[in-house]
């Protein structure tokens, strides 16, 4: 008998990218009768005041509890997961497990570097990052099936990930975390929007010649790349 | 031109790229030799298109720009080559140059930082290297750091 299959999705980091993206993914799978979907929502912070520019809540407190409630209101077809903690070396390999799909919309090098090292260990995993300055930013796709790399993962060709100068929210003191850079809603929704399309390609139709797509909103421009596995 | 042989030494990721480069999609699943009859096909279909047409132009992919008219004949075009960083791209006439020189000449233009790493062809190259017609060469920009 046919069984419909269930896509295993953890979105990580519910910031300016993530607020956004885990809704149209969520509203995306909801209608989608082809599948099930368990998702994961996690990030350690809280949604306050501060945020209120950028990211997309309903309520205050922390921000994967309070998107899971929200989630939970419109789409009844999902099963929905929220931890409130941050990813670091020795949780990994709890929160990320063969054949999931990942989406890790962090603010940090460190955590990208720490999740791709890990989802290299697995023998299936999709793993689609996503990050952004002021008015620029990327997205990148790995793949793995069957224990082989189908495209790079985050580090090969980005030594600033592969040796990160930042660290883990964990990691930073209160005057850190409160002295982040300014970011533009625009450009987090840029990305979280590039992160849709790599979903769909990726997952859906499973494209994936072009695994890293940049932006500017600046020059109004967009370049997707063709990356060799190393 | 591609080979049977040509085509059947490469691995299946290798034959994956040059499908994406032809602009071939939905390959992406597709058995070995799927994939290089696919590109065979594709290679037949445009030297028979080339065959049957008789020239009265020559349309150009911008390798070649105009850039001297009124030099004298050979010397008004130059090539060009296809050079990128992050979302900014452009084709320029740096055959000849060397990596180093190019990056120099385009940081402003292309907003490529001291930090971005050259690739030439999709692998890493030196400074030295002299670029020819033909090869692509991106200054690879550091990922968005922010979320």
């Amino acid at each position: 008998m046919y069984k419909i299959p269930t896509f295993n999705i953890t979105i990580i980091g519910l910031g300016g990218i993530g607020s956004i993206l885990c809704e149209k993914v969520s509203r995306f799978l909801n209608f989608n009768k082809d599948v099930e979907t368990e998702l994961t929502l996690i990030d350690g912070d809280s949604f306050e005041h501060k945020n209120l520019e950028r990211q997309d809540f309903i309520s205050f407190g922390n921000k994967a509890q309070s998107k899971k409630k929200e989630l939970l209101l419109k789409f009844k077809r999902i099963q929905i997961y929220a931890l409130n903690q941050y990813i670091d070396e020795d949780t990994v390999s709890d929160l990320i497990h063969d054949r999931d799909i990942v989406l890790l919309a962090v603010d940090n090098h460190k955590t990208r570097m720490i999740v791709s090292d890990h989802c290299k260990t697995l023998n299936n995993v999709i793993l689609i990052s996503g990050g952004n300055e002021y008015v620029d930013g990327n997205v990148q796709l790995y793949i793995r099936k069957g224990g082989e790399d189908l495209t790079p993962d985050l580090c090969a060709y980005h030594p600033e990930i592969r040796t990160p100068e930042d660290k883990l929210p964990e990691e930073m003191s209160c005057k850190e975390l409160a002295n982040s850079d300014p970011q533009l809603y625009f450009t987090n929704l840029t990305v979280a929007t590039i992160m849709c399309w790599m979903f769909y390609n990726a997952v859906i139709k499973d494209e994936y010649t072009k695994s890293e797509v940049y932006f500017d909103m600046s020059t109004m421009s967009l370049d997707s790349k063709v990356r060799r596995v190393k | 031109m591609y080979t049977r042989d040509n085509l059947e030494s490469k691995t299946v990721r290798e034959l994956r790229e040059v499908c994406a480069l032809a602009g071939i999609i939905g390959m992406s699943r597709k058995r070995k030799d799927v994939l290089v009859n696919e590109i065979l096909k594709r290679q037949e279909g445009i030297a028979k298109k080339k065959e049957s047409e008789t020239v009265t132009s020559v349309e150009a992919t911008f390798t070649s720009t105009l850039t001297k008219p009124s030099a004298q004949f050979g010397n008004r075009a130059s090539t060009t080559i296809r050079v990128s960083c992050g979302a900014s791209s452009g084709d320029f006439s740096v055959v000849g140059k060397t990596v180093g020189g190019t990056m120099e000449l385009l940081k402003e233009v292309l907003n490529v930082s001291r930090m971005s790493r050259p690739l030439v062809n999709g692998k890493q190259a030196d400074g030295d290297y002299k670029l020819r017609s033909g090869d692509i060469l991106e200054f690879l920009k550091p990922a968005g750091r922010k979320g």
